[in-house]
């Protein structure tokens, strides 16, 4: 408990020092990586966001133990098709143990409420399903796969309420049939215990990311292609969790 | 095929497909509120429901003003009165 109550006490007010540094300084970060590396103005923010995912790793290395399995034989090494359970709000912070920083989240209105990530978001041009609709998430992820991004979805599209996978919906899984970009399925487990649904209080946890093999749409036929790719990769999952 | 025996047709596709609670497979379910399906799962639902009944429905202009699960029950079963006849 009382390990708990000092997580509490210096995570929080940590993360706030890590956004006002971020906010402050991020204009120079920006041109500083633009000038070295020449990329888009996208791709630089979503640096910006991994490596402000990384500072929040160490701000609670003290209090979490991480774990990552299968990137060293497996690293996503081109555009893919992320998907990943979904369990807790951290569920995204700890994207940034993903060896690649060009991911675009396409994710729910509720995240862009946040006025201190909103611009950041925008600028990273992720991607607020629930605003623009499936068609036009269609149509900007085939647009930045082609341009080597990858795509990160959470199917379930809420956190689950009992650990336990819910239903997961097809979007990724149609995205990656009409594209012909794989998907990466990614288990994560142990954030729910470091801030379970509803509660606001922190506590100790041990989190493990899994990336399992990547799933080629190719192996699916047909008009229901989509649903089998989503059912298989689903399957996938539930048999990781029950190990 | 009676009216009945399509209606639990329906329901087990409808919830092997999508996943969903069969308790929850009321006639007076709204297909987004209350079965939480979304504006694919709608696509996907006509792709299904084609296959299992092997009828065209994708064209349909009413198939879009479906709003509950008791609509779609009845829409199956006028379709395949129609084809019948």
């Amino acid at each position: 408990m009382l390990k708990s109550i000092l997580m509490n006490v210096t995570v929080f007010p940590m993360m706030m020092f890590e956004i006002f540094i971020g906010i402050f300084f991020s204009p120079m970060i920006f041109l500083v990586i633009k000038i070295i590396t020449y990329w888009e103005n996208d791709k630089i923010v979503r640096l910006m966001i991994w490596l402000y995912g990384r500072g929040w790793l160490i701000i609670v290395s003290p209090f979490v133990k991480f774990k990552r399995e299968g990137f060293k034989r497996n690293p996503i090494k081109k555009p893919s098709i992320i998907v990943v359970n979904h369990l807790s709000f951290f569920d995204t912070y700890f994207m940034s143990l993903l060896p690649i920083s060009n991911v675009v989240f396409t994710i729910r209105s509720w995240p862009f409420k946040m006025f201190w990530y909103k611009p950041f978001m925008q600028l990273a041009k992720y991607i607020d399903v629930e605003k623009i609709g499936w068609d036009k998430t269609f149509e900007y992820g085939k647009e930045l796969l082609s341009k080597g991004s990858s795509l990160l979805f959470f199917p379930e599209g809420h956190r689950s309420r009992n650990g336990k996978l819910q239903r997961f919906h097809s979007g990724a899984f149609k995205l990656s049939v009409a594209t012909g970009f794989e998907v990466v399925p990614l288990c994560i487990k142990g954030t729910d215990q470091l801030l379970p649904p509803g509660k606001l209080f922190l506590y100790p946890a041990k989190v493990y990311l899994k990336r399992l093999p990547s799933v080629s749409p190719n192996t699916f036929k047909g008009e229901t292609a989509h649903i089998e790719m989503r059912k298989s990769i689903k399957e996938m999952m539930e048999k990781t969790f029950s190990k | 095929m009676t009216e009945k025996e399509i209606v639990a047709i329906i329901n087990k596709v409808l919830c092997d497909e999508f996943e969903l609670d069969l308790d929850k497979m009321k006639p007076e379910a709204l297909i987004y509120e209350d079965l939480g399906l979304d504006s694919l799962d709608r696509v996907d639902m006509v792709i299904v429901l084609e296959g299992v009944f092997n009828f065209k429905i994708r064209e349909e202009e009413s198939i879009r003003k479906i709003r509950t699960l008791g609509e779609i029950h009845k829409f199956v079963i006028s379709k395949i009165t129609m084809i019948l006849c």
